[in-house]
């Protein structure tokens, strides 16, 4: 237990640091606070009292470090004052090699090492590594996890990296492998991508439409490879749209279909199992398409242009007086729009109203007021539902003030660490340059490169402690969702694993964050100046020969 | 001659001192008596020090305790902290008189 003494023995331990690290001019005023500690009254008092004294000398130790000079000791006259020298560096060599080693221990836990390498996802963007090198087109670890399932022929694990290879002609070719394995996973086509990319040997739309014929999916995707032409002239200054008559086909078949699936369930059961079977040990890997769970964007604009076009006719259809055909145009449309869900408000808004109110207009002439009425009153609940949809959406987006909060504290651990480690290399180089030997025990570090070490071994050991304890919580939410399937929880963890990818000192991802990175550039700029002026400094105060007379 | 700029805080200690100008004064007993911290306290004597206001010494005082440190106003010291009080107590007089219409 701690003993009612101990306050004490902590303001004299505290006091003797400052008075080691304080610059000549103000030894006496140091040990004039350390005598007074004695006739302090109270041994929280007492602490309180040293706290105080040792901000001042630790100021003045600052200053004296800054602007050098002023206060250098000439010849050490009060050596008694300095009798505790000895044993305080060895002190804080101990206290410096113990920080080191404990920050090394934390790197023993998994947990602590897949925080630490989520720590660094903030930098890829900072450092510009995807504009030097441009987009990575490999993954070790999922290059290393695709050799392992094609050894152990697993169609699914294979389907997983296929989704996620940042070489899409290489995804194309284990979707091809996995769909071989496992004619269940041609729907991998939709999901990894890999119909976009062209191949000799596989039709994979059409295998994806013989497999699925019911699914508009399919056939969107097949409007969206075949593509619209927008020509601009000075007629149409914005563009004039073009439909051929293999796109009008294929969309055509896509507002027919009775079903509407983009196979994102499948996708993230599979992706599920293979994290599990696999323990791969990525968190970004699991959220990498939670964010756009819920969002079916296939051919959105298509979607979009064909309706309108259906409008049209169902317009012309309705001025010749063909009420029936009208209302079969408008009603395709409605249908294909509530399968899709934009009947929820975000996406086709206007065309949406639009057709609810043809078909509420269609239905009056057609004298079927009750139905009328019912198509009207969708129409205006549109903007409710897009309202109401897009504040669920914000909120699983944003997730919560805490996973803020803990990410940037955990952002902050992580460029701390990274600061701390950097500030101890270069001491350790200093000594090394300085020293010009691997012996360590015969290295005498000045009381500069000590405060400066010793500061940066605590840092680390604190860093290391927050990030720890920042990330600790998301492990487990993220094996709760893989065991049980849990994705209330891995609200939050997207949360968290988005904001820990943004660079410290901004709120928010944009892209490009132009600030920030002007201010990560200037520090930068700064780091190389300040070892350009480390080194001038060395040369200019390094013994030198003096010529003989 | 340079004089530090004069604080309430500083004020608080030069009149701690100027009750007896010849008597050597403790850090922590100055603290106790101005109820400011070693933090404050500090600089404000370190301060003094340097533009030679206040001369320190060390004392002992019985066996087997420490040293202490303690502290006195130069003869320059003392000047300065009349002086300002003076001026204190004229600019007060001034003000009162403003606000009782004279009658101070």
């Amino acid at each position: 237990m701690m003993g009612a003494e101990f306050p004490r023995r902590v303001a004299v331990l505290l006091l003797r640091f400052a008075i080691w690290i304080a610059p000549h001019d103000t030894l006496d005023w140091g040990h004039g606070m350390l005598s007074e500690l004695n006739h302090v009254e109270g041994n929280w008092s007492a602490l309180l009292w040293s706290l105080g004294g040792a901000g001042v000398l630790a100021k003045h130790a600052m200053l004296a470090l800054i602007l050098p000079g002023s206060d250098r000791r000439a010849v050490s006259s009060a050596s008694e004052l300095f009798d505790k020298e000895a044993p305080m560096r060895k002190a804080t060599l101990a206290t410096i090699a113990a920080c080191v080693a404990t920050s090394l221990l934390f790197f023993l836990t998994p947990v602590f090492r897949q925080a630490f390498r989520v720590s660094l996802a903030q930098w890829h963007d900072v450092f510009h590594v995807q504009l030097v090198l441009g987009y990575p087109d490999s993954d070790p670890e999922l290059n290393s996890l695709a050799r392992e399932a094609e050894k152990n022929h697993d169609a699914e694990a294979i389907a997983f990296v296929a989704t996620n290879h940042p070489n899409k002609v290489e995804g194309s070719r284990l979707a091809d492998v996995a769909v071989h394995l496992d004619p269940n996973l041609t729907w991998i086509y939709a999901t990894s991508g890999a119909w976009y990319i062209p191949s000799a040997d596989t039709d994979r739309i059409s295998a994806l439409q013989q497999w699925d014929p019911q699914n508009a999916v399919a056939y969107l995707i097949a409007a969206q490879k075949i593509g619209l032409t927008v020509t601009h002239t000075r007629e149409f200054p914005t563009g004039r749209i073009d439909q051929s008559e293999n796109w009008k086909e294929a969309m055509k078949a896509a507002f027919q279909s009775p079903k509407f699936d983009d196979y994102l369930d499948r996708q993230k059961q599979l992706n599920r199992r293979v994290l599990t079977r696999y323990h791969v040990d990525d968190p970004f890997q699991l959220i990498s398409d939670t964010n756009w769970y819920g969002f079916p964007t296939y051919g959105v604009w298509y979607s979009s242009i064909y309706t309108k076009s259906l409008l049209e006719e169902g317009r012309v259809l309705e001025s010749r007086g063909d009420l029936k055909a009208a209302f079969n145009e408008y009603w395709t449309v409605a249908r294909f729009t509530q399968m899709m869900g934009f009947d929820r408000g975000i996406f086709m808004g206007n065309r949406l109203k639009e057709t609810y109110e043809s078909l509420a207009r269609v239905s009056e002439m057609q004298g079927n007021k009750a139905e009328a009425a019912f198509y009207s009153s969708l129409g205006d609940r549109l903007d409710k539902n897009a309202e109401r949809e897009l504040a669920l959406r914000r909120r699983s987006f944003r997730g919560t003030g805490l996973s803020h909060w803990n990410a940037f504290l955990f952002r902050l651990s992580g460029a701390l660490m990274l600061a701390c480690a950097a500030l101890l290399a270069i001491c350790v180089l200093g000594l090394l340059i300085r020293n010009r030997s691997f012996r360590f025990p015969s290295y005498r570090p000045g009381k500069g490169t000590l405060v400066v070490s010793f500061s940066a071994a605590v840092g680390l050991v604190l860093a290391s402690v927050l990030m720890f304890l920042t990330y600790r919580p998301y492990p487990d939410l993220i094996q709760r969702f893989l065991r049980d399937g849990d994705e209330a929880s891995l609200t939050d963890v997207s949360s968290f694993l988005r904001d820990a990818q943004v660079p410290l000192g901004s709120q928010a991802y944009s892209g490009t964050q132009t600030s920030v990175m002007h201010f990560w550039v200037a520090v930068r700029a700064l780091c190389v100046l300040a070892l350009l002026l480390a080194v001038i400094l060395h040369l200019r105060t390094r013994p030198r020969a003096i010529a003989p007379a | 001659m340079k004089t530090p700029r004069l604080s309430p805080q500083t004020l608080r200690v030069l009149e701690r001192f100027v009750e007896q100008p010849t008597a050597w004064r403790y850090g922590y007993e100055l603290s106790r008596e101005t109820g400011l911290k070693s933090g404050t306290l500090y600089p404000i004597l370190m301060r003094l020090a340097k533009y030679s206001l206040l001369e320190t010494k060390w004392v002992t005082t019985e066996d087997g305790v420490p040293p202490r440190h303690t502290y006195r106003l130069t003869a320059s010291g003392v000047e300065l902290v009349r002086s300002t009080f003076a001026t204190q107590r004229a600019a007060l007089k001034v003000r009162r008189a403003a606000f009782s219409g004279g009658r101070a």
